[in-house]
């Protein structure tokens, strides 16, 4: 296991002296490997406390949380012989919003910012840049140009092309695909499901997109108020009964069937995935 | 991060929080006046005492005054031992001769040697110091064997010594009593009061309430850059900036990293408060009404009297006496 929450709360201190709790008693297990992970839940249901856990950038107020075999509990960093930062490197974190990281003056200086800071020479680093944006669907002409004069859905894209050029084990991702439009969301998340694929790597995905759940992961996670409410595979969560108690929706597809099987009075033997699977369901129905 | 509290404010129920904040601030004004005008030592600790009274009926922590006496008591301690070895004027108190030899500057050397390599594990790091200093001081007037360098004379008058006093206490007197006022003041009352005050210098065409607004603007942010800080901050460091070590190469490099996202981000903000405040038809210098209205009552009416009958006395005990 790569990453093990063990019954892990967190709270952030408030002003008037109460906590807000944002985690409670998370149990989590995350392997290196092979699993394509989509973490949903409502607006300020603790997803993103959650995977900011995930490489130690903040620590659990009770219990502990395990990351490649270095446990992280409330006073670790208190104790300065273990490092930290080696974990960044392993499990890479893309925030929200690419302001938040972008500060150079262009973006092959800030692609490069990432890998240098763990150790790697800049010859080899820039080399990785070139790759890299063209895997983010911008061309090489972007890395000369200064990140600040990008659009948003260009900047995401850089933003992210600065952890993966880290070569993380494990990536995570806060809504990557928010403010992009929808070819551009298509193509990365078909950029994540060909890095799950061939490199056999781990992306965990927060998203508030059903379709993207559907299509594309092997695990879903579903947060609410701070607790994790429900681990499994997709399929299993859009016929669990609780889906509109932790105000989630249906993927389009799903709908669409219910209604035809509503309006048809049919029951298909399976659930279909996408257009093509639905028609030939309709077509063995009719 | 999350707990910084803008201001010093504490929240109370003595009559300092109940008065207007128009009156605390001319009340300070006035009392501060009148701890300038006093000339002599024993007035101006009258005058500390009556401070002190206040605050003891205003219910405030004396804890809390020390600890806002803190930053400022380097200063302190500076203007008095400057005034205590400069002023030769009046009776000798204390009279000693400093030697120094060659036997005790090297052990003065020592001496603050080992002062700078250990003083990072004493708590009380301020109180460490004045020990050394005052420890070397001594070491140079009674014990100087060996071979004499130079010598001086460490001689203390009586007026230095009341002089130094009296700035001290002057200056407690004034940092004490503007501290009472950001404590029982919300910074958001303090600013309002504030643009009343200043309401006149319409006259010489400033205009207090564009003051005003961008003081509450400021204030209203902190908070929020704060958190962005932070959250650049965890950002930067999932890209492996390990802002508690490095070389001051990679410090200023750490330091970029922050504030450069940081400036972006509070230019975007400030445009986006602009665009929101004309989205909701704020116009600059028209007149606007308030959601809260200062309320002046017969306690401001009788502390006012109050300042002002110290200020009359202090100025009359200035001129007559």
């Amino acid at each position: 296991m790569a990453i093990k929450f063990e019954q892990v709360s967190f709270s952030y201190p408030s002003f008037d002296g109460k906590n807000f709790s944002a985690l409670k008693n998370i149990n989590l297990e995350i392997s290196e490997k092979g699993e394509f992970i989509t973490l949903i839940g409502e607006t300020g249901s603790g997803k993103s406390t959650l995977v900011q856990h995930m490489n130690a950038l903040i620590r659990p107020t009770t219990g502990s949380v395990t990351i490649y075999g270095i446990k992280i509990e409330k006073n670790t960093n208190k104790n300065k012989r273990i490092k930290l930062n080696p974990l960044r490197q392993k499990v890479g974190l893309v925030f929200q919003f690419p302001e938040y990281q972008l500060f150079e003056e262009t973006v092959q200086k800030d692609i490069i910012f990432g890998p240098k800071n763990f150790g790697i020479k800049e010859e080899i680093a820039i080399e990785r840049a070139k790759e890299i944006i063209k895997l983010v669907g911008l061309s090489e002409d972007y890395l000369s140009r200064s990140p600040f004069n990008l659009s948003g859905g260009e900047k995401k894209r850089v933003s992210i092309a600065g952890i993966l050029a880290m070569e993380p084990d494990i990536l995570v991702l806060d809504e990557p695909t928010s403010g992009l439009d929808p070819k551009g969301r298509d193509a990365l998340l078909e950029l994540f499901t060909s890095i799950h694929k061939e490199l056999d790597k781990t992306i965990i995905v927060i998203t508030h997109d059903m379709n993207t759940v559907y299509k594309y992961a092997s695990r879903a996670l579903v947060m609410y108020d701070g607790e994790l409410v429900f681990d499994g595979v997709p399929n299993s969560l859009f016929s669990d009964k609780h889906i509109t108690e932790w105000n989630l929706d249906l993927p389009d597809i799903i709908q669409i069937t219910k209604q035809l099987e509503e309006k048809l009075d049919i029951k298909f033997d399976s659930k279909p995935h996408n257009v093509d699977e639905l028609f030939n369901l309709v077509k063995g129905a009719l | 991060m999350k707990n910084i509290i803008v201001g010093q404010y504490i929240p109370g129920n003595s009559f300092l929080y109940k008065m207007d904040p128009r009156s605390k601030i001319i009340a300070l004004g006035l009392l501060m006046i009148s701890a300038f005008l006093f000339e002599d030592i024993s007035h101006i600790v009258y005058m500390l005492v009556g401070v002190l009274l206040i605050l003891k009926i205003g219910g405030i922590p004396i804890m809390r005054i020390a600890r806002g006496l803190r930053p400022i008591m380097i200063l302190l301690l500076f203007t008095f031992s400057f005034q205590v070895v400069f002023i030769k004027t009046g009776d000798v108190i204390f009279d000693t001769e400093l030697t120094l030899s060659s036997v005790n500057l090297i052990l003065m050397i020592l001496i603050i040697l080992t002062w700078y390599f250990t003083r990072r594990y004493i708590k009380s790091r301020f109180l460490y110091l004045i020990i050394v200093i005052v420890g070397i001081l001594t070491m140079l007037s009674l014990f100087s064997p060996g071979f004499k360098i130079s010598s001086s004379d460490f001689v203390i008058y009586e007026d230095g010594l009341l002089g130094a006093s009296f700035i001290m206490v002057r200056l407690i007197i004034i940092v004490t009593l503007s501290t009472i006022l950001t404590l029982t003041t919300r910074p958001t009352d303090l600013n309002l009061g504030l643009e009343r005050i200043l309401k006149p210098l319409k006259l010489v065409r400033i205009n207090s309430e564009e003051i005003a607004l961008i003081i509450s603007i400021a204030l209203r942010y902190i908070p929020t850059l704060l958190d962005e800080a932070n959250k650049i901050m965890l950002a930067q460091a999932s890209r492996g900036v390990d802002f508690s070590e490095g070389k001051l190469k990679d410090k200023v490099m750490q330091i970029i990293s922050l504030l450069v996202p940081m400036f972006i981000i509070s230019f975007k903000r400030s445009d986006d408060l602009a665009n929101a405040m004309e989205a909701r038809s704020f116009i600059p210098g028209n007149p606007r009404t308030r959601i809260h209205i200062l309320t002046w009552h017969y306690r401001d009416t009788l502390v006012m009297i109050f300042c002002v009958v110290v200020l009359a006395s202090t100025i009359f005990v200035r001129v007559y006496l």
